[in-house]
């Protein structure tokens, strides 16, 4: 029946989310010997660079409280975010033996030291920095970017051992171009019918595309869209809220759970870097031009990028308004300093628009939600207040 | 004549207060004598190009350490707070964030508002410190990417990426340069660009002969303590006649220091490196746990990524400005701001080699991303692979609340223990 | 119409019942224990007794506080923060900053004059700006809880507590005290501390006068003078401050009950 057959399909997603041992990726090398994996941080990676050279690109995302943090605190400071930690818990521990090449771009500080950990824990790894533009309005920001991802291709082919062809380049570009436009589907339809699908179910559904190859989840997308509509749901008197702050280090299932059982969540930043580009990439003309320009100038906002084309507050307003929603959450992952800060940018921003909003914090690895429940729910009952 | 008398002790500390006081005076007449005002940060802070427009030029990282060096920051850290700035964010921040809503009201004087921000991407926390300061002012920032340290496996330091990233650059400077026109008024400048970077060129010379004398035994200065006005001198004055002056001055007092056989502890007993900053919060405290032990900081990264970010082989060449400004930013961007605290692995072995150094110690900043997330592991790569003894220790930059010295103490003591224990067997 | 709020909390258990003129008929107190249902339901059955009313008679109950989903006869829950709100308002009604420093966690919340939370912030980080600090007090100086606010107020020159953690206070408290430190001048030293944290909250949130001071806390003498002293601005403090939640849940209730009635269409 559909119905259990998108209760089955979200649940195999929640599955491989879930799972410390990347099980859909296991899966591909054994399919395919001899393939090479390329693991990306947050929070945006041209993918299809890595795809048209045959790599499997996955996303390196933390490991919430799935992992114990055995090795990694000895070698990163304290009041470091937990996504770095548990990042390279999950390297140290072995769990990412099936990486050729690591790429983790400078959104942040963190990071950017990150880079020289895993350089230096792993010497036979090849760990790189994508150095994605922050003076986005530069008119020299897309040829730079350009040769950038021209060096990046190079190293893929290097590691890949196969050259990214113009055609096979274009078919990779076709295929992210249709994932990406049925992601941007199923938040359509969250945000217009909010009863159909759960904040969890999208989470799950997304962040799925980030551990398995684009191929099966492109079907997988399509399978639950055609079944979605005849879902038998009850509409209910939820408010309709915004939740920002979930662009790098993810908030647990379990948090997302609670604020759905709150409110609906009609739209949010939740893994932005594989919902980045927000319209097809060119196939036409020069392809590495075609990615840089997509990524430059018909791209989504976050607190680690700087573009003042895109000023952020301004942005998550627009966000607000075509979500139709009443108000925001505005969360930060603790000890991350460009959300943090990016708050008091919001909490600015909406005060003039006068917007509701909560403020949270959050850690991929927590697991006990008393207070923020309470917090939340304080929240909706002062929205829904209409007593004297 | 009769015994040698010294002409340069003290020299440097009274050349330093004067220029102090200078700039704290150009900074609180800003507004008064209508200069325009920049802010930069001291990892790329474009004096070169400002100069040449006769832009006052503010510090926020030095005004903030100076909060905590006059024992005033909590006020400031809380100000910031209590307007909704988590308190785990970097307290450079934060202490600038209440020097603003205080209307520029500091120890020293009063700091002018920003015509314009000049940042560059070697701190990510720099361009979210500028867009703060976008919305409270509605200044023009100008964000200069500088694409630095690409990691490893093909590192891509090759020459095709070089001249990507050089042309990038070119033309950065050139909207800069628009940029600061519109601001200020002002035309452009080659030749007074040119006098500008001649003068960096001299200035970073005396600079780095400054720092090469404490190859010395005894060390006639300490990275600590002498070394945070060297990098303070260097960034503020960097570009002007006064700035070659001071490092003048370093030079010939040292030199002397160097004949006399005069150290920066009384009697050099342990000689180390720092990686990482210094705490401004209990700056004298903290120099003073190593110097009780004899201990002399002989150099540190901190002099190299915050003194100026001058490469090995830095020089500009005059024949072609805006082409070697581009280059020399992006090789300082490279080897002087990014390598020294993602990569500085192999620089700390040389140079505890070179300079016999006994033992280095990694000071994690606990609001600074930047300068500590990796410290733990460079420690733990240079014991296991160098055989290199470190300490680690944490504190913060400017935030008393995280100093906590029974600790740190503690921590400094046995690892001098451990060092004096490895000096007998040694039989050094 | 007779309406009830029940707040159970992590040590004591409150129940107020009123009327549908927002008249108070009945209160109860008593220690919540490891049981919260059945506190839940003594401390409401002693409130109507207390009011000499029947069960029958309750038209409509709200819990609140930390074992509010534990209120199993209870029509509805609402979180602490929105009915300490509205009780603060309640019981003086130029509130329009409340802050609850309880033996847990403390809060701040703004409010308008109907009680409808503004904005509100808590604390999450430790327990070193709630009353846990002054248990710790409490306990490394082998002094009653009750004693210590105007025990502190003999101060002279209080101590400046440097630890931010309850871990470490007992220590520090010590240390103080070796160093031949007056008892008084270190327990002002403790309450600095606090208020200084709690009041850090408050201001995150905006002081707007009048400020109501509610929570375990509140009965505390020297807390209140420093708070006013801090802020330079007369602390409202009720004798039914420990009430305030289940007042405030009591309204709720009261809203719940007068929606369809024609009374209710009217105040709406």
């Amino acid at each position: 029946m559909g119905g259990d057959d998108l209760t089955r399909v979200v649940e195999e997603c929640r599955t491989l989310v879930e799972d410390p041992g990347y099980p859909a990726v296991r899966r591909w090398l054994d399919a395919h010997p001899g393939g090479k994996v390329l693991g990306h941080f947050q929070v945006y990676f041209p993918e299809e660079l890595a795809h048209a050279a045959g790599m499997l690109p996955v996303k390196i995302m933390g490991a919430g409280s799935a992992v114990q943090i055995r090795h990694a605190d000895a070698r990163i400071a304290a009041f470091v975010c937990s996504i770095v930690r548990s990042s390279l818990e999950l390297a140290l521990s072995g769990r990412l033996d099936f990486l050729s090449l690591v790429v983790i771009p400078p959104i942040c500080d963190a990071a950017r030291n990150s880079c020289g950990v895993w350089a230096r824990n792993f010497p036979d790894l090849p760990c790189q920095t994508l150095y994605l533009p922050q003076n986005a309005a530069s008119s020299a920001a897309l040829p730079y970017l350009r040769g950038e991802y021209r060096r990046l291709a190079g190293i893929i082919e290097d590691v890949a051992g196969t050259r990214i062809t113009e055609g096979r380049l274009r078919a990779s570009i076709e295929l992210f171009n249709e994932n990406r436009r049925l992601l941007r589907e199923l938040y359509r339809l969250r945000r217009e019918t909010p009863w159909l699908i759960s904040a969890v179910e999208v989470y799950t559904l997304t962040r799925a595309a980030g551990v398995m190859p684009r191929e099966e989840h492109t079907a997988l997308l399509r399978r639950v869209l055609e079944l979605l509509p005849e879902r038998p749901a009850k509409r209910q008197d939820k408010v309709r809220v915004v939740f920002e702050g979930g662009f790098c280090e993810q908030p647990p299932l379990d948090m997302l759970a609670l604020l759905q059982d709150i409110c609906y969540i009609v739209d949010d930043d939740l893994l932005i870097g594989l919902r980045w580009i927000l319209d097809d990439v060119g196939t036409e003309g020069d392809l590495l031009e075609q990615l840089a320009a997509a990524y430059l100038d018909h791209s989504s906002y976050s607190p680690v990028q700087r573009d003042p084309r895109k000023p952020k507050g301004e942005m998550l307003l627009r966000r607000i308004r075509e979500a139709r929603a009443d108000a925001a959450i505005i969360a930060a992952a603790k000890m991350c300093e460009p959300g943090l800060e990016e708050q008091v940018n919001y909490i600015r921003v909406l005060e003039g628009a006068g917007i509701p909003y909560l403020v949270l914090e959050f850690e991929e690895k927590m697991t006990v939600f008393e207070q923020m429940r309470m917090e939340v729910e304080t929240f909706a009952e002062s929205l829904l207040f209409d007593f004297a | 004549m009769g015994a040698e008398t010294s002409t340069w002790a003290g020299a440097t500390r009274s050349e330093n207060r004067r220029l102090m006081e200078r700039w704290w005076q150009e900074m609180s007449t800003a507004e008064a004598t209508g200069r325009p005002v920049a802010y930069v940060f001291v990892m790329g802070s474009l004096a070169e190009l400002l100069r040449v427009f006769d832009c006052v030029i503010n510090f926020p990282e030095i005004t903030s350490l100076q909060t905590a060096m006059r024992g005033q920051s909590r006020d400031y850290l809380q100000a910031a707070e209590d307007a909704g700035y988590s308190p785990d964010i970097c307290g450079y921040v934060k202490a600038d964030v209440g020097l603003q809503l205080r209307k520029g009201a500091h120890p020293y004087g009063t700091v002018p508002r920003p015509q314009l921000v000049v940042a560059t991407n070697m701190c990510n926390t720099y361009i979210k410190w500028s867009e703060i300061w976008e919305h409270m002012y509605g200044c023009p920032v100008f964000v200069l990417d500088l694409p630095a340290w690409r990691g490893t496996g093909a590192a891509g330091s090759d020459r095709d990426t070089f001249l990507g990233d050089l042309r990038y650059v070119e033309a950065q400077l050139r909207e800069l340069i628009a940029l600061c026109e519109q601001v200020t008024g002002r035309a452009f400048d080659v030749d007074r660009l040119r006098e500008v970077m001649a003068e960096v060129n001299r200035m970073a010379a005396g600079y780095h002969a400054a720092l090469a004398l404490n190859r010395h035994r005894p060390a006639p200065f300490n990275a600590i303590r002498e070394g945070v006005i060297y990098q303070g001198i260097s960034n503020l004055y960097r570009g002007t006649p006064e700035g070659t002056r001071f490092f003048e001055v370093v030079g010939h007092e040292l030199q002397e220091r160097v004949r006399q056989g005069q150290g920066a502890v009384p009697e050099e007993k342990f000689r180390l490196l720092l990686a990482g900053t210094a705490c401004y919060a209990y700056f004298r405290r903290f120099a003073e746990l190593f110097e009780e032990w004899g201990g002399v900081f002989v150099h540190s990264t901190y002099m190299v990524f915050a003194g100026g970010g001058f490469p090995p082989g830095f020089g500009y060449d005059l024949a072609r400005p805006l082409e070697s400004l581009a280059a020399q930013l992006l090789t300082s961007a490279w080897w002087g701001f990014s390598s020294p605290m993602f990569y500085p692995q192999d620089w700390l072995a040389a140079v505890v080699q070179d300079w016999a150094v006994d033992g280095v110690c990694f000071h994690g900043v606990k609001s600074c991303r930047t300068t500590s997330t990796g410290l733990p592991d460079v420690r733990e790569w240079l014991r296991t692979h160098r055989d290199i003894p470190g300490l680690f220790i944490q504190s913060d930059l400017v935030d008393p609340r995280l100093w906590s010295e029974a600790q740190i103490k503690n921590r400094i003591d046995a690892f001098f223990e451990a060092l004096a224990t490895r000096k007998d067997a040694v039989g050094r | 119409m007779v309406v009830a709020g029940v707040d159970v909390g992590s040590t004591q258990t409150k129940a107020v019942v009123i009327d549908h003129d927002r008249r108070i008929l009945g209160r109860a107190l008593r220690d919540t224990g490891a049981r919260l249902t059945e506190s839940a339901t003594a401390a409401f059955r002693e409130a109507l007794e207390d009011a000499g009313i029947g069960e029958g008679e309750v038209a409509y109950v709200v819990g609140t506080g930390y074992g509010r989903f534990r209120v199993e006869f209870g029509d509805a829950q609402v979180t602490e923060i929105s009915c300490h709100a509205r009780g603060a308002v309640y019981l003086f009604p130029g509130t329009r900053s409340v802050l609850d420093i309880g033996g847990q966690d403390t809060k701040a919340i703004r409010v308008n004059e109907t009680g409808q939370v503004l904005d509100f912030c808590m604390n999450d980080k430790c327990s070193a700006g709630t009353g846990r600090f002054l248990g710790a007090a409490s306990q490394a100086l082998e002094i009653p809880l009750g004693e210590l606010g105007p025990l502190a107020l003999q101060a002279r020159s209080p101590v400046v507590m440097t630890t931010t953690c309850t871990v470490f206070a007992e220590s520090e408290i010590l240390g103080w005290l070796a160093r031949g430190r007056k008892v008084e001048d270190v327990l002002m030293g403790v309450h600095v501390a606090i208020a200084s944290r709690s009041l850090s909250l408050l201001r995150r949130v905006g002081i707007e006068p009048e400020i109501t001071f509610t929570g375990g806390v509140a009965r505390n003498v020297a807390m209140v003078k420093l708070l006013q002293e801090l802020t330079g601005v007369p602390i409202n403090v009720s004798e039914e401050s420990h009430y305030c939640g289940a007042i405030g849940a009591a309204l709720f209730a009261l809203d719940r009950a007068l929606v369809g009635t024609a009374e209710g269409r009217a105040r709406a």
